[in-house]
This record gives C-alpha cells, structure tokens and sequence, in this order.
C-alpha cells in the first residue's frame, strides 16, 4: 500500500514538473532559444500568487489568473527587449544574456520581497482525503490536476489549432513561414506569452505546497532543463511523459534507496536516455 | 604679560589642548567587521543577524537605562576605555561563498583597516575567511559557525562563542534520558538530516553520543535540502513508527516536513527539531500552530520581564517592526557584545591587545542575550560556558523547558502537532 | 587587435607594482587571471570547438579536490595534487565525453549539467573526500610549496605563467591542423564529416585538453582559498561562470575569456564591496543588469567590436531562425 501512495505521489509531483517545464519546451521548440531564467520566471509567478492571495486578499481564482497574466508579459518583455536581439548572436549569446536576466529577476524579487521564506496559509487548499486507502493532499492534488489539465491543452493548441500551425511553420522555416504571410516576430512573441502563462499558472499552483523564496528558481531550474530534455525539446508532449517518468522515479528512489540518491538516479537515467535516444523521448531526430 | 595672564594662557592652552585630544578620541570610531550572508540561499539569517548586531551597537553607542543596571557596556556615550569612542559596523556580503567570504575578509582588514572582524556564519566561509585574519593578526570571532575542526587548526586569533555539536548532542542525550525515567517511550529514535554540512555533522556527532549513552538510533534518513517533495521520507518514517524523531533541517524543509506530516497524519510521541529552520521566524510565523509540542533546540527563549534577552529582544522587536530574536540573531548578538566588552577592555583598537582582552574574558550568565552559562574561552578559542536551552512550542511560542534551573515551563508531552 | 597586444604585456606584468600596498587591488589582479585560465580552458573545447558545455565544474572540483586531497590524506602541499587532478580530468573527460558528445546543440549542455549534478552529490556522499563539510588545506604554511602568502602578487605570477601557457598552447592549436578541424566542426559538423575530419575524435580530445587546464584552475583556486565543499568545486555557478565569462568577451577567440574576466570579475568584486554590505542583494541586481545589456547590444561578445565591419554576418535577414544543424 506504502508502494502506491509513493507512486501517486510521485505522479501528482510529476504533473507538476511538466506543467513547469512545458514553457521552457515551448520557446527551445519554436526558436531553439534555451531559457537561463526559467526558473526565476517560476520565482515570479510564486511570489505573484503570494501577494494577490496574502498581501491584497484575493483568493485562489485570483492568484492563478493573476501569475499567467504577470508572467507573460514578462515573457513577451523579455522577448522584445533581449531575445529577440540576442537570437542574432551564436548559442552562447543566449546564455549570457537569460543567465544576466535570471540574476537580475532573482536579486530584484530580494530587493522587492525580502530574503525571508514565505509560505501560503494551509488553510486554503489545506487538508487531505483518502482514497482506497491512499492519502491525497488538496494542494498536490489541485497542482496536479492543474499540470496535467494545462499541459494537455498547450500541447492541443499547438498541435490542433491553425494559430499552433502558424507556430509550427515558423519554427520549421521562418523565412519560408513569412513568405506565406505568418509574421514570425508575431508568432514568436506569442510563443513567449503562452510559456510566461503557462510558467506563472505553474508558479502560482506550486506556491500552494511549496515554500516562496527568491532562490527558489535556481532549485526548479535544473528539474526543468532535465525534463524537457529528458522529453524532447520542443515536445510538450514530451515534458508531460518526461515530468511523470522523474515525479515517479524520484519518489520510488527516495523511499527504496535513500532520499540522497534520488537526485542521483534521475540524471543517470536522464543520461542513458540521452545516449539511446539522443533528441529525447519524443523529440524529432 | 605678568605671571598672572600667563598662566591663564598656558592653562587654557592645555585645557585647549586635551580638549582637541579627546575630541579626536570622541571622533575616531572602532571599526568592526561583520561578514554575513546577505544575499545566496543563507540571506534571511544573514539579513537578521545583521540587524540584531545593529541593535547591539546601537546600545553601546547611545546606552539603554534598563540594560545599564545589568551590563556596564549599556551605559552610553560609546566605549569607555576608549574614551567615548562609537562602534562602527562594516558589514560585507560573503555571498555564500567560500571565496567571496575571504576576499571581503581581506577588504576589512586592508581597506576598512577594522579592529576585529565578527563572522562569517556558514563553517566553510569562516574557514577562509578567519585564515585571512590569522596572517594579518586581526582578531576574529565566529558567533554560528559549529564545525568542530574550526578550532582545532592552531590558530591564534581565532575565537568562538557559540555551543558545537557535541553540546547539543550531549543536550538531547541527557534530556531524553530524564524523559525515559519519567516514564515517557523512547526505544527508537529515528535521525532525519538535510545532507549539507550542517546536517550531516550534527547528524553524525548525535548518532555518536547516543550509542555511547545507550540510545538506539534506528532509522538515519539523509536528504537532499532544497528537495521538493518529501513523502517518501515520511512514509518511510510512518512505517517503521519511532518513538522520537529528531529533524536537522534548514528552513525549506522543514516547512516541507511540517506540511506532510499533517498531511499524511503521522507523529511521533517525541518530536526534536535541531534549531535551524524550525527556528526560523518565517517558519514559525506561518506553521508555528502546526507543531504544537514540538520540542526544539534555541539558545534563545526570551527571558523574565527586565532581564537581558527580554530587554534586548523588545529593542529588536522595535526595530524589525515585531519579529522577535531567534537563536540565530541571538547568537550574532552575543558575539558582537562579546566583541565590544573585549575592545572595551582592551583600551585601544590594537589587535593584539583586544586579542588578549578576548583571551581574559569572562562574562557571567546574568549578562548573556543567549541562554549559555556565560562567555569564558578555552586555549583554542571556544567558549567553554556555551550552552544550549531546550524549548517547546506552546501556542505559536518557544518556551525554555530545560534545564530546569532555567525554564520557564512545564515539558507537555506526547506531541501534539495540529 | 594587435597594436593593443604590446602595451597590454606591459600592462599585465606590471600591474603588480601599481597595485602594490593595495591588498584588495593585488588580490584583484590575481583573481582575473584565475577566473581567465578557467575560462579560456573552457574555450578550447565550448569556444573553438562549438561545444557548449555547462558542466566544466567537474573538472574544476577534480582540480580542488585532488590538491586538498592530497594534502589531507598523504600531508603533501597542495600544489602536487595539480598534475593528479589533470591526469584524473583527462580520464573523466573521457568517460563523461564519449556518450555526451554525440549530441547536438542543447542536448550536450544540458548533459554536462546533469553530469556536474550527479558529480556534485556524490561528492557530498564520499566520506573520502569530506562529504558535504568539505576539506581544508594548510591552516598555516609549513613550507614555501604550500604556497600560503600574505600578498597575492606571487600567486599573480603563478597564475600569469599558466594563463600565458595555456594562451600560447591554445594559439599554437589554433593555427595547426586541429584548430582548422575544431572550426569546420563548429560551423558544420555534417560538412566537417563528409571533408574526412573524423569529428568525434577531435572533439573528444579538445574536451579532454580543456578538462586537464579547468582542472589545474581548481587546483590553484585551492592553492589561494584553501578550502573546497561540493557546492564551491561542483557547484553549477563554477560551470556557468566560465561560459559567461567567455561569452562576454568573445567566445573561439584567444582573448575573448581574458577579457570577459577583466570585465566581470572587478564587477563582482568591486558591486560586493560597495553594495553588498547593505544586505538588499543590490550587487546581483547590477552585476545582473550589466550582463543583459552587453548580451543585448554586443550578442558576440564584446571582442565583437573590433572586427571590421565586412566581417559582419552578411545575412541580415529579420529574424533569425536559431535552427543551427
């Protein structure tokens, strides 16, 4: 029974992992562009949900709504800002440049908040229900929920509906793209509002379970660049597979080895992946 | 002239004189060096500490009436064997960085040119750092940092005020002990440590003391700090049931633990938290009700009205705008009193003489912020009086519970929780 | 380029006695070139051979280690775990190199980090190597190869004789028949495979080059600092801090890390000195700031401002399709 309730909660953990890792798929996918300040973007929409559900008393419905609104436009600012101008430069400009922005968005949100941890009331989504005999905390069940719910629609936009074609052509050949009359510029700062949301939705459900602080990011970061590699860039499909495989492993690892090793078995695992299927589980070769 | 003018004019002169001298005094600050953590994944200690020694120097230089009837350091108007002179604090961010730890080290001491240097909380920056100081001659005092080795390196410089790990394990050994003749359950123990340096020293040196005192530790779960979900851990903990369960874990996970424990519904008849991140005030702001008769480690748990930690921590309550002292605040402080009754002492802001002041130190328990037994430091630079209170949460507030002598409550046990 | 060179010599061996009676400025000097051989380590094979790795922490925590290992359990100065921690790299390199270089583009970085990550908690595991305490070297000189100086400036010239070794190796390659290869890899590796150039082969040895000099990087940094846990020799920072580095001066181009680190890091220190203090994580916020605004305006680095106009990418169309092959 033990055995479930560890998969369970490694697969509602898992949710979440893909949900948080799905806008860094989406911008390596559609531009090749590999975001440093991913995390801090998660950061962001964390400390967004704080402030709307604490500080100014909205609830829940506020929150979410509030962390994809604030995010994305930080995402469509940084695009036009810094993206877009370092995308001229060879791969290392991206680095430099998001690897700047990460710093500064971590160190603004000190500056603005504090170094302190800051955790929502567990009044709210608090408390837990079992289930055959398995325990679920409202929290990891609502995040979960919201993860899986919110990448399956990512991945239907992108792959079902005409705007997610347009995507498509311009990932595939932005010059031909515009040639048919899709703006890439457009479509690409599109790109980076749909991530920024998706990013500040995953903020605001983790800031339910999770504690907030301004080096937070730095923790979430290397999950996701895990993840969507793991998956396949570009494959938010990919992420959502990927981020349960980790969620799972993760928990069985911990409570079978030992919670040191789980980190441990994942990047092993990630780096037999990769030498057996070098573009990810469901990358394009 | 006659006789008479020139007297006037040769004793004005001196008056004149002394006067410009001890003006100069007045006007010429002590400098001390405070190395923190004032940004990285320490900040928020970092960032208290920082303010509990504003408060300490504040005192010195401008005086507390009540604090002045118990340590003459409150009196005012500066240090007194320096004629008056102000403390000056220069604080520098370690970054939490070994590295950055001893570059703003070696900035003190060669631009600041500070008298002493007070620091650098994380054991492993107070390595590097203080080995600077060492080849400079600059004194310099840890006030947090616990690995044992920082004392045992032969430096001469070198001087430590808080209580180590093998105080703490000696603390909970004893205390346990008291507890199982008072009838209380305490066949297995289970150790659940973060594995940074931090956890995995207290970790070890605990395990250690309790097979000696015949405590048998049955479960030793190690894991990784900044994890984001521990549910196997405490699903692991829930099956094999122990009777205590001692936690050693920063602020994150501790908050991360809390949450799940409720969660999953399971709690032992003795909960532990080293310190750390269950002291932290965020921590006990926002789950303080979740952990009802968690019993804890502070070297800090206030004080009867009119004593030294009451007194101190209202003066930091004012300036933080409510938060109190917590053990780790506490603990600055306290170094840094220490600091300025040694350069008071001293007379005078060369090194060698505030080393010697430090070396004769000896304060007594009446005068400690901090709950230790007083300040008296060993030939390798630690405090032999340190000492460390156990607490227990009571309504959303840590409370002294032992030793007896200075607790201010009842021990309530089983665990209550949420 | 090369009128700056003379008088940048001179400059560099003279910056000692400018600084001197200066701790912080001498200490400064030093730091550059340590934060230089780094980075131009990491150059050989992320800046000429186009292999973006994010993971060089490995070797650089192999350096620190092997040097403070060697002190702690054989009682040798530090100095002589260096030629160790080199051999050590090449033969990591190895194993680490053969699977990840087979990938492309991001893949391969983000493999090098999950390598550095795995390598990091090990290391917190090994009681043999300190776990999560780390280790100390000498608290206090016994001999002059422990290398403990009050001043900097001899670590100055330990460092500068290393950088200009491993500038002069790195031009000497660069010029030779294997600097030709690493370039054609970098611009195609398909086309550089249909020339004949067995691409796999040269780049493995490039990341085993750069391993063995990241590596004795770490071991002077112990050498200076005196201590090392896991998060200050595997730490992604480390990593991350030698690709800025290159990045920001000019990545593939001999002085290109030079630069960066004449640039960032009496950023760093000097935002540390003057902002850190007040505890509101300003330094970061304006180290962070300066980074965005050189990515942004100089994406190549800022080498990139003496190259000829005609060097320019000719394409100038208004988007850049980033799908590099």
């Amino acid at each position: 029974m033990t055995l479930v309730q560890v998969i369970v909660s490694g697969l509602l953990l898992g949710a979440v992992y893909a949900l948080f890792s799905s806008g860094l798929t989406l911008i390596w996918g559609m531009m090749n562009v590999v975001n440093f300040a991913h995390g801090d973007f998660v950061m962001l929409g964390m400390y967004t949900a704080v402030v709307i559900w604490t500080a100014l008393g909205g609830g829940p419905f506020a929150a979410v709504p509030a962390a994809a609104i604030v995010i994305a436009t930080l995402g469509v600012l940084s695009y036009f800002l810094l993206v877009r101008h370092i995308m001229r430069g060879p791969m290392l400009a991206q680095i430099l440049g998001t690897f700047g922005l990460a710093l500064f968005l971590r160190y603004a949100a000190f500056w603005t908040f504090g170094a302190d941890f800051k955790t929502l009331p567990d009044t709210l989504i608090g408390g837990s229900f079992t289930l055959g005999g398995i325990r679920f905390e409202g929290s990891r069940v609502l995040a979960g929920v919201g993860g899986l719910l919110i990448t399956l629609l990512l991945h239907l936009i992108l792959t079902r509906t005409s705007v997610g074609s347009r995507m498509l052509a311009v990932s595939e050949d932005a010059t031909a793209a515009q040639l048919m009359g899709i703006r890439p510029q457009r479509m690409q700062a599109l790109a980076w509002a749909m991530a920024g949301a998706a990013t500040g939705i995953a903020g605001a459900l983790i800031a339910t379970f999770f504690y907030t602080s301004p080096t937070v990011g730095e923790t979430l970061a290397i999950l996701a660049f895990v993840t969507v590699s793991f998956g396949g860039f570009g494959s938010v499909l990919g992420a959502l597979v990927a981020g349960l495989i980790i969620g799972v492993v993760e928990s069985l690892s911990a409570y079978l080895i030992g919670p040191v090793y789980k980190d441990v078995v994942v990047y092993v695992l990630f780096v037999l992946v990769l030498w057996f299927r070098p573009q990810g589980l469901m990358g394009k070769a | 002239m006659d006789n008479m003018t020139r007297r006037v004019f040769a004793g004005a002169a001196a008056l004149a004189a002394l006067g410009v001298v001890t003006g100069a005094a007045a006007q010429q600050p002590v400098k001390i060096g405070v190395i923190y953590p004032l940004s990285g994944n320490s900040a928020s200690a970092g960032n208290y500490s920082k303010m509990a020694i504003e408060v300490g120097a504040d005192v010195v230089n401008n005086g507390n009436a009540e604090l002045a009837k118990i340590m003459p350091i409150a009196k005012g108007g500066g240090l007194s064997g320096l004629g008056g002179a102000k403390i000056q604090l220069i604080f520098a961010d370690n970054q939490g960085t070994p590295a950055a730890g001893q570059n703003q080290a070696l900035r003190l001491i060669s631009e600041e040119k500070v008298a002493a240097i007070i620091g650098a909380y994380q054991s492993g920056i107070t390595v590097t750092a203080s080995a600077i100081a060492e080849r400079h001659g600059i004194p310099f005092l840890t006030a947090e940092s616990v690995a044992a080795n920082l004392t045992e390196r032969g430096f001469k410089w070198f001087f430590r005020t808080t209580p180590v790990a093998i105080d703490f394990a000696r603390a909970y050994s004893t205390f346990l002990r008291e507890q199982k003749a008072a009838g209380q359950k305490v066949g297995s123990v289970a150790l659940v440590h973060e594995n940074t340096e931090y956890g995995n020293s207290v970790a070890s040196v605990i395990a250690e003391q309790f097979a000696k005192d015949g405590l048998p530790v049955t479960q030793k779960i190690a894991y990784s700090a900044n994890s984001s979900d521990v549910q196997p851990q405490v699903l692991q903990l829930k099956e094999k049931n122990p009777d205590v369960a001692i936690f050693i874990s920063y602020t994150s996970d501790a908050i991360l633990y809390t949450k799940t424990m409720k969660e999953l519904g399971w709690k032992p008849a003795i909960m532990i938290a080293d310190n750390a991140g269950f002291n932290d005030p965020a921590f006990v702001k926002s789950l303080g009700g979740s952990v009802e008769g968690l019993v804890n480690r502070s070297t800090f748990a206030g004080g009867k009205p009119g004593s030294v930690p009451e007194l101190f921590n209202e003066l930091y309550k004012k300036k933080t705008g409510g938060d109190s002292l917590d053990d780790v605040s506490a603990r600055g402080l306290q170094g840094f009193l220490v600091m300025a009754d040694a350069i008071n002492r001293a007379g005078s802001t060369d090194p060698a003489k505030i080393r010697d002041a430090l070396k004769a130190t000896n304060l007594p328990a009446s005068q400690m912020v901090t709950g230790y037994e007083g300040v008296k430091f060993d030939d390798k630079g630690q405090n032999i009086l340190a000492s460390t209170l156990i607490t227990q949460m009571r309504g959303g507030q840590y409370v002294a519970i032992w030793p007896k002598d200075r607790a201010t409550a009842q021990i309530v046990l089983p665990y209550k929780g949420w | 380029m090369k009128r700056y060179l003379f008088p940048g010599v001179v400059l560099v061996l003279a910056y000692p006695l400018l600084a001197a009676g200066y701790p912080v400025w001498e200490r400064l000097g030093a730091l550059v070139l340590l934060a230089a051989i780094g980075a131009s380590a990491w150059n050989i094979v992320g800046g000429y051979a186009g292999q973006v790795s994010v993971g060089h922490a490995v070797f650089f925590g192999f350096g620190a280690y092997s040097a403070v290992v060697v002190y702690t359990h054989l009682g040798w100065p530090p100095i002589a775990g260096a030629p160790i921690g080199m051999l050590l790299s090449v033969a990591v390199a190895a194993v680490i190199g053969v699977p990840t270089l087979r990938l492309s583009g991001h893949y391969f970085s983000m493999a090098t980090i999950a390598v550095a990550e795995l390598v990091r908690v090990l290391s917190s595991t090994s009681e043999f190597l300190g776990g999560a305490q780390g280790l100390t070297g000498p608290a206090m000189p016994r001999t002059v190869f422990d290398l403990s100086f009050l001043s900097a400036t001899p670590f100055y010239y330990i460092f500068l004789a290393v950088l200009a070794f491993l500038l002069g190796l790195t031009w000497w390659i660069e010029r030779g028949r294997m600097g030709f290869y690493l370039r054609a890899i970098k611009d195609s590796e398909r086309a550089a495979r249909s020339l004949g150039v067995s691409a796999g082969r040269y780049k493995l040895y490039a990341y085993m080059l750069s391993g063995a000099f990241t590596s004795l990087a770490g071991s002077l940094y112990l050498c200076m600092f005196g201590f090392v846990d896991p998060e200050s020799g595997f730490g992604i920072l480390i990593s991350v801090k030698m690709v800025v580095m290159a990045a920001l001066g000019g990545a593939g181009q001999l002085f290109g890390p030079l630069v960066g680190a004449l640039i960032l890091v009496p950023l760093e220190e000097l935002s540390n000195s003057y902002l850190g203090g007040r505890g509101a994580g300003l330094t970061f916020v304006v180290y962070g700031a300066i980074i965005v605004i050189i990515a942004r305006f100089l994406p190549s680095g800022l080498l990139s401002l003496f190259e000829r106009r005609s060097a320019k990418p000719a394409a100038k169309s208004e988007i850049a399709s980033g799908h590099a092959d």
